[in-house]
């Protein structure tokens, strides 16, 4: 069943252009209820916004590998060998 | 007496630096982090070293003023853009809007391949990750870095400002790109669709 889509797509792309600022908390309470009602009317916006906080939420959950004791202090030495040599 | 020949010895001859090593200590996962993020496992290990070493050389000149790490980040910024130079890679594309905003409705649909999974899977998703780190080195650098330093690091968006030398709408610009860009990335590469077969599919190749 296909749903009719209540808006123009410039409303659509103008509502998109914000959803960082929206995330982020950084809209003004104006702007921010524009954005939530559009968000309640307009399932296509809503699932758009989804997919960016999710991968807002990848990235921010999204590790990498520590760096070992014995890594660490042979990093360490080398810059000290390179501070000798360039000394 | 000791006190008068300690006055004029030059700081760079100072007793090796005990002031970096405490330094080193304090921030070397920090950056190793970065490092990894920005430029990927194979030149973490050159980003690492170059901007420690330029830290030791600047130490006698850091005041203060900033926080020691975002002093660090700043510099590792600087190396990274040298060790780029010194690559020869061209100069950084721009991220538009246009391209970034899907006006067809099968854009607009796309969703990331992790419903179905809880947060715990999700990190754990091999195969996630891997195009994720793709995605993100994909960017074009001036976006990664501000991608990197906000939403991995944690950094506020005045902090990575400061850092970046721009203002905070520059930096709110960038970052709205870079994550529409991933977005679309981590969405178009067919890794999975939003149904829950092909969650548990993904789970299963962790």
């Amino acid at each position: 069943m296909s749903r009719e889509h209540p808006h123009s797509k410039a409303t659509c792309v103008k509502i998109l252009r914000r959803l960082s600022a929206y995330l982020d908390d950084e809209l003004t309470a104006n702007i921010c209820q524009e954005v939530r009602r559009h968000l309640e009317r307009c399932p296509r916006c809503e699932l758009f916004l989804n997919s960016l906080k999710q991968t807002v939420s990848l990235c921010r959950d999204l590790d990498t590998k520590p760096l070992s004791p014995p890594l660490k202090a042979r990093l360490r030495q080398e810059i000290l060998r390179a501070i000798r040599a360039s000394a | 007496m000791k006190a008068s020949s300690r006055r004029t010895t030059s700081p760079r001859k100072a007793p090796p630096s005990l002031g970096f090593d405490e330094f080193y200590r304090q921030n070397v996962d920090r950056i190793y982090r970065f490092a990894q993020r920005v430029c990927g496992p194979e030149d973490s290990h050159d980003l690492v070293q170059e901007t420690f070493l330029n830290a030791y050389r600047g130490l006698g000149q850091f005041r203060g003023e900033a926080q020691p790490s975002t002093w660090l980040y700043r510099i590792a910024i600087r190396v990274c853009l040298a060790m780029r130079r010194r690559k020869r890679s061209g100069g950084d594309r721009e991220l538009s809007l246009e391209e970034l905003i899907p006006t067809e409705d099968g854009d607009l649909q796309l969703q990331i391949p992790a419903d179905g999974l809880s947060p715990q899977e999700t990190v754990e998703n091999r195969e996630l990750r891997r195009a994720l780190n793709q995605a993100v080195r994909a960017l074009p650098q001036k976006y990664r870095l501000v991608l990197v330093l906000r939403d991995m690091e944690g950094l506020s968006a005045k902090e990575v400002a400061a850092i970046m030398g721009l203002n905070e709408r520059a930096i709110k610009s960038r970052l709205h790109r870079a994550r529409l860009f991933v977005r679309r990335e981590l969405s178009a590469k067919g890794i999975g669709s939003p149904t829950h077969d092909t969650a548990q599919t993904l789970v299963g190749s962790t």
